[in-house]
């Protein structure tokens, strides 16, 4: 087994990784919002105004990770 | 001895290559690249010199550049006079004013006024409805396959010269806005509009001060400083890098599912398997990631202007 393989197996399985936990962390934050808007509809605007911000954030560490996958597996 | 193995292996390896690309293969990697990445930069669409050490020729993305910034400039510069010539006291905006005016009101209302707060809208509101049209304009226009269909006609029965600038046009992605550097240098517009706000807000060596919470114990002051300037630069990278990212990774998702159509086509060696996998399988698909491909662009967009407000509110709001 050479470095190359070690590396896109370590690229691999660390993007797996950060898309378990991007996954649950906006699965988190799309089950909160729900939760409150069925709490008290008059207040969806500005829940799902509070909920956008997070949720671009958490999505940008996401594809943060995958560039960083496809730097490992590109420049070796 | 994986060395030796690897010695072994390499020049079987480059043999294997060298025939795969003189034999005219599909190669899927190559062919998604070159739909994605910049045109050639040995190869420049239009040839300029090279100023102070940074070659100023146009490439493809440069191209799209220049072309989305005509089109924005035209249509709503158009579209404001058309509404303004009418007779002063009535201002009634018709037809695409309408869409204009939402928009402008959108951007004003729900972004630009919660973050910045009522004293500084008018001052930030024309950067950052130009950093949404422009983002916007350049990823739509992304989507929109025209270079393609000139392509194909190229192919078909045009046959232009393989030199002239209207060849060398067809070469690389027409997404401006998913090459790092376009992002970049939106991003670091972000970057000074973040130091002018504050600089105007509080004065230039309050808004250095404000960065840091005030009343901590002293040494943590140590710790805090270099957090709070890597975090000044880490926020435009993570724009840059967002905004890039998104726009490459659904065209090359879709690139990569219409190439199933050569590959099966080259692995059972008639056109017709090619055609079968294509009508079931990638042009559904196609279908399906295009239309995810519209929700992305126009939410990057959105993202990428709310989060340079929020950091210009961050810097105007730093004592709450």
């Amino acid at each position: 087994m050479d470095g190359n393989a070690i590396a896109f197996m370590g690229a691999g399985l660390g993007l797996g990784l950060v898309v378990i936990g991007a996954g649950l962390g906006i699965g988190k934050l799309a089950a909160g919002a729900a939760e409150a808007i069925g709490r008290q509809p008059s207040a969806a605007n500005q829940i799902t105004g509070a909920v956008n911000l997070p949720l671009f954030l958490l999505e940008g560490v996401a594809i943060l990770a995958e560039v960083f996958a496809l730097l490992i597996v590109l420049l070796k | 001895m994986l060395q030796h193995e690897a010695a072994q292996h390499a020049p079987e390896a480059a043999q294997h290559a060298a025939e795969a690309a003189a034999s005219g293969k599909f190669n899927a990697g190559e062919t998604i690249i070159g739909h994605v990445a910049n045109s050639s930069a040995e190869h420049p669409l239009i040839h300029l010199p090279t100023w102070m050490g940074i070659d100023f020729s146009v490439t493809k993305h440069v191209l799209m550049l220049w072309i989305v910034a005509t089109i924005l400039f035209v249509a709503v510069t158009w579209m404001v006079r058309r509404y303004i010539k009418q007779s002063p006291d009535r201002l009634v905006p018709r037809g695409s004013m309408n869409a204009l005016e939402a928009m402008v009101e959108f951007i004003r209302d729900a972004i630009v006024l919660p973050n910045v707060g009522k004293k500084w809208v008018r001052v930030w509101t024309p950067l950052l409805l130009t950093l949404f049209l422009f983002i916007l304009g350049a990823n739509v226009i992304g989507l929109i396959p025209a270079f393609d269909v000139i392509a194909l006609m190229n192919h078909s029965f045009l046959h232009l010269p393989a030199e002239s600038f209207f060849s060398r046009v067809l070469h690389g992605g027409t997404t401006a806005t998913g090459n790092f550097n376009v992002t970049a240098a939106l991003a670091t517009i972000t970057f000074f509009a973040i130091i002018i706000a504050g600089v105007r807000a509080h004065g230039f060596i309050q808004h250095w001060v404000n960065m840091v919470p005030k009343g901590m114990p002293w040494p943590i002051y140590f710790l805090l400083i270099p957090i709070e300037i890597m975090g000044m630069f880490v926020r435009p990278f993570a724009l840059t890098m967002r905004l890039a990212a998104n726009m490459t990774g659904g065209h090359i998702a879709l690139l990569a599912i219409l190439s199933f159509v050569f590959i099966f086509a080259e692995l059972f060696g008639r056109a017709a398997a090619g055609i079968g996998v294509g009508l079931v399988l990638s042009v559904p698909l196609a279908v399906g990631i295009s239309a995810l491909e519209i929700i992305v662009v126009l939410v990057q967009a959105y993202v990428f202007t709310l989060l340079t407000a929020v950091f210009i509110g961050m810097a105007i709001h730093a004592h709450h």
